[in-house]
């Protein structure tokens, strides 16, 4: 294999800590919090209730890497088209399995949300028609569907689709869901969806950025040197947006509910305890971002040899943790 | 090289944010919040001397009746997890109503419900009241129907309060969490380091 190959080729197993972080905090989300059973409604079989929080922490992985994948191009720029497009011409196919896997995760969702819903005599269609969640999720299908149709004619005709329009339709297919989660009966409930919203959006591109730097471009020096200044200034607004958002929320949510005062709601509910993780999960990140900013950026525009990889697994890890967390948080009430 | 921001860069990146915002308006306006119960009767935790005739649930906002027969639930468990409730639930409007037969033997019964919210999204709670005397009914609800619907004959061993998330205990799944976690971590730091 000659030496462009192996520097072109993206390296998937990268993203394995995201991917199995994502799960694994959805799993236990899933354990420490999962609503009780209503005495006398019947209740779907526990693969089910399990492997909800599971397809949709999978679903929210393909999401990040399907539009880290369309940033990718953005990051790199215009610029030295030579060097970038054997990278994003070898990109392409896992773009668009990372696509297909998003709608056939969201579908699968789907699904498994109808047979909850409805136990003993589960009917999606019906689901779709009664359920808000339901709606989101058939329109997140066709979505990631319609970004899987991108990918494949940006890679056919490389010139016909601006990266640009794909970074648009991945991100917003991000937004039916969020709002079918949570809501609060009071009137800041406006706000809240609209935060929730720009909470996921900066969230995925954080953390959807930093996974295709690390797959594809993790090994070139020459494009890191490119990416990494203009993903470093993005992250770090998408970073400030995630906790000022993110703080937003839980206190509309955690506020709906007068009976409980603050640290009551924080420390003594499941819903406060995944808000103080998600906390800690942002805190780690944002000090591991730190350090790659700080130490790891000027050697890399240097183009010297860094730890960058290594350190970049790390912290798709303490974000892949938040999303599955994020999973158990939109599932969980508060009280 | 350093950070060159050009003409081009710059037009991509305000029609980027311009699609991102455009994008969010657009979908952002049909949030709605779930139905919270605001009133019941018998209420949560009411000690009755006389046994009720129906179950009426009072909710901040209407519910929705749903495409299918059995959207909308009321279940009312008795003291030896006899079902109680006749089963054809009434909605009007912000209220839904659950007649009973004659409740029989004196103690606690679990009112358990499940709701269609104005928004779509299913809210399900657990209400308890506690007959004091033996009500007019039999020792077990007519028809003989002593357990829960098919599907919940399995999770009676479960209390329903203690936060288990049913049959296989809350260790095995943090242990699988954990085992995933470690070998996706290993995976991608190994291969992140010998490709430096």
């Amino acid at each position: 294999m000659s030496r462009a190959e192996a520097t072109s080729r993206p390296r998937l197993e990268t993203l394995t800590g995201l991917l199995a972080a994502a799960v694994a905090g959805a799993l236990i989300g899933f354990a420490g919090a999962a609503a009780g059973p209503v005495r006398g409604i019947a209740a779907a079989d526990e693969v089910v209730s399990a492997g909800i929080p599971v397809t949709r922490a999978v679903m929210n992985v393909a999401a990040v890497v399907t539009v880290g994948l369309a940033l990718l191009p953005v990051l790199l720029g215009g610029a030295r088209e030579k060097l970038t497009r054997p990278v994003l011409t070898a990109a392409q196919p896992a773009a668009t399995a990372a696509a297909l896997l998003w709608a056939a995760a969201a579908g699968a969702a789907l699904v498994l949300q109808a047979v909850e819903y409805r136990p003993a005599a589960p009917d999606v269609g019906g689901y779709v028609g009664d359920v808000a969640a339901g709606k989101a999720l058939v329109l997140v299908v066709v979505l990631a569907l319609g970004m899987a149709g991108l990918s494949v004619v940006a890679a056919l005709r490389p010139d016909t689709v601006p990266a640009e329009v794909r970074v648009g339709l991945g991100l917003f297919a991000l937004l039916p869901l969020p709002v079918t989660g949570h809501a609060t009966g009071w009137s800041l409930h406006d706000y809240a969806a609209i935060s929730i919203e720009l909470h996921v959006l900066a969230a995925v591109t954080w953390t959807g950025g930093l996974a295709a730097i690390a797959a594809v471009v993790g090994a070139n020096r020459t494009l890191l040197a490119t990416a990494l200044p203009r993903f470093s200034t993005l992250a770090t607004g998408c970073l400030a947006c995630v906790a000022v958002t993110g703080v937003f929320n839980a206190v509309v949510e955690l506020g709906g509910h007068p009976e409980l005062s603050l640290p009551a709601a924080l420390f003594g509910t499941a819903y406060g305890v995944l808000v103080l993780v998600k906390v800690a999960c942002l805190a780690g990140a944002a000090a591991l971002g730190a350090y790659l900013r700080a130490k790891l950026l000027p050697r890399v525009l240097r183009h010297r040899r860094t730890s960058l990889a290594t350190w970049a697994a790390v912290e798709l890890t303490i974000l892949g943790l938040a999303f599955g967390f994020a999973v158990a948080l939109g599932r969980t009430p508060v009280g | 090289m350093t950070l060159r921001i050009t003409a081009v860069g710059r037009l991509r990146a305000a029609a980027l944010s311009l699609v991102t915002l455009v994008a969010l308006l657009v979908t952002a306006a049909p949030a709605a919040a779930h139905n919270q119960l605001i009133e019941s009767d018998p209420a949560d935790g009411a000690s009755l001397d006389e046994a009720p005739q129906q179950v009426t649930l009072t909710f901040d906002q209407p519910v929705q009746r749903g495409a299918g027969e059995d959207v909308n639930q009321v279940a009312v468990t008795g003291p030896d997890g006899g079902s109680w409730a006749k089963g054809d639930v009434r909605i009007d409007g912000t209220s839904v109503t659950a007649p009973l037969h004659p409740l029989g033997p004196a103690g606690e019964y679990v009112i358990g419900f499940r709701v269609l919210s104005a928004d779509g999204h299913p809210v399900s709670e657990e209400l308890r009241f506690t007959l004091a005397s033996h009500g007019p009914g039999g020792d077990s609800p007519p028809g003989g129907q002593t357990t829960a619907p098919p599907q919940a004959g399995a999770d009676d061993a479960r209390s329903g309060d203690d936060g288990e998330s049913g049959g296989i205990p809350v260790w095995v799944w943090i242990a699988a969490a954990v085992v995933l976690l470690g070998a996706g971590v290993t995976v991608a730091l190994r291969t992140g380091s010998d490709r430096q």
